[in-house]
């Protein structure tokens, strides 16, 4: 099977991909390591199911994570203000990244065939996923103010490279998805 | 006349609205494409391609763009879509920029 050459639209509304076995596997792979690590941090002096219920959680800490703290980032400058917002919202904002590559995942298992047809929301949901995937691989690959020359160096025995060769596909795939969305658009 | 009656609204508004507005600022980051930060932009927004690559390119070149201004709770409510699309926004009071 060839090696997918992205999303192409098809028709109004609908976006067409054809994966081959390794790349489903890679993809479903990253989303399935996104979906653990997003899921709710162990909360042991919760006592409030009420609050517990509605999504209001006790700890009110930026993660001490990278990769967490850059997928679930403070909303204020402000340490204070910051708190109150992610005990209110960081629940949710679990939830929601959760679910888009949880769609991910459910499109790609149900494709025995590698073929992924999205709608408009389909879209969104692939959008928003690989981007979390590409900013979880960008904090391990320290890609800081848009300096790739310490990744470009490195030896082909590290296996940075290969995320690195990961990173640079999913940007390419998202890219092929964006132009197909914006293609409608114009 | 007409002229006058406007500016005497607009001053009236000012004086009876205690609301200061808040503003939705979004950062710079290296790994979100610009593509992906304009589309995000028109679709959360409804904003033109056109003012949604407008912002995009100033949060690109100067390190941030004004992207809302309104209530503190839209802005917090922007805040959170923009998070869910993994651009890095942060609100604050529009006074204090």
């Amino acid at each position: 099977m060839a090696a997918t050459e992205g999303f192409k639209r098809h028709g109004a509304h609908s976006y067409l991909a054809t994966f081959d076995s390794a790349e489903k596997e890679v993809i479903l792979n990253l989303v399935e390591q996104i979906i653990e690590l997003l899921a709710e941090r162990v909360d042991h002096v919760h006592d409030d199911p009420l609050a517990a219920m509605v999504g209001i959680t006790s700890h009110d800490s930026p993660p001490e994570d990278d990769v967490l703290h850059r997928l679930l980032p403070n909303a204020y400058a402000d340490d204070v203000d910051a708190a109150e917002f992610r005990r209110y919202t960081e629940s949710t904002l679990r939830g929601k990244k959760q679910a888009h590559a949880m769609s991910i995942r459910m499109m790609l298992k149900a494709s025995p065939e590698g073929d992924v047809e999205l709608d408009h929301q389909g879209a969104n949901d692939w959008l928003g996923g690989l981007n979390d995937i590409r900013l979880a691989l960008g904090v391990r690959l320290k890609i800081e103010n848009n300096n790739y020359e310490h990744l470009e160096l490195l030896s082909p025995d590290d296996p940075l490279r290969g995320v690195y060769a990961v990173y640079t596909w999913l940007g390419w795939l998202q890219e092929s998805l964006l132009e197909a969305l914006m293609d409608e658009v114009e | 006349m007409v002229k006058l009656a406007d500016a005497l609204e607009e001053e009236i508004q000012a004086i009876f609205s205690s609301d200061t507005p808040w503003v939705t600022i979004v950062w710079d980051d290296p790994v979100n494409l610009q593509s992906y930060v304009t589309y995000v932009f028109m679709e959360l927004f409804g904003y033109s391609k056109a003012k949604a690559t407008e912002l995009m390119l100033q949060v690109h070149n100067e390190g941030k763009a004004i992207v809302s201004t309104g209530s503190r709770e839209e802005m917090e409510h922007d805040v959170a879509r923009l998070h869910e699309y993994g651009l890095w926004a942060t609100l604050q009071r529009g006074d204090q920029i």
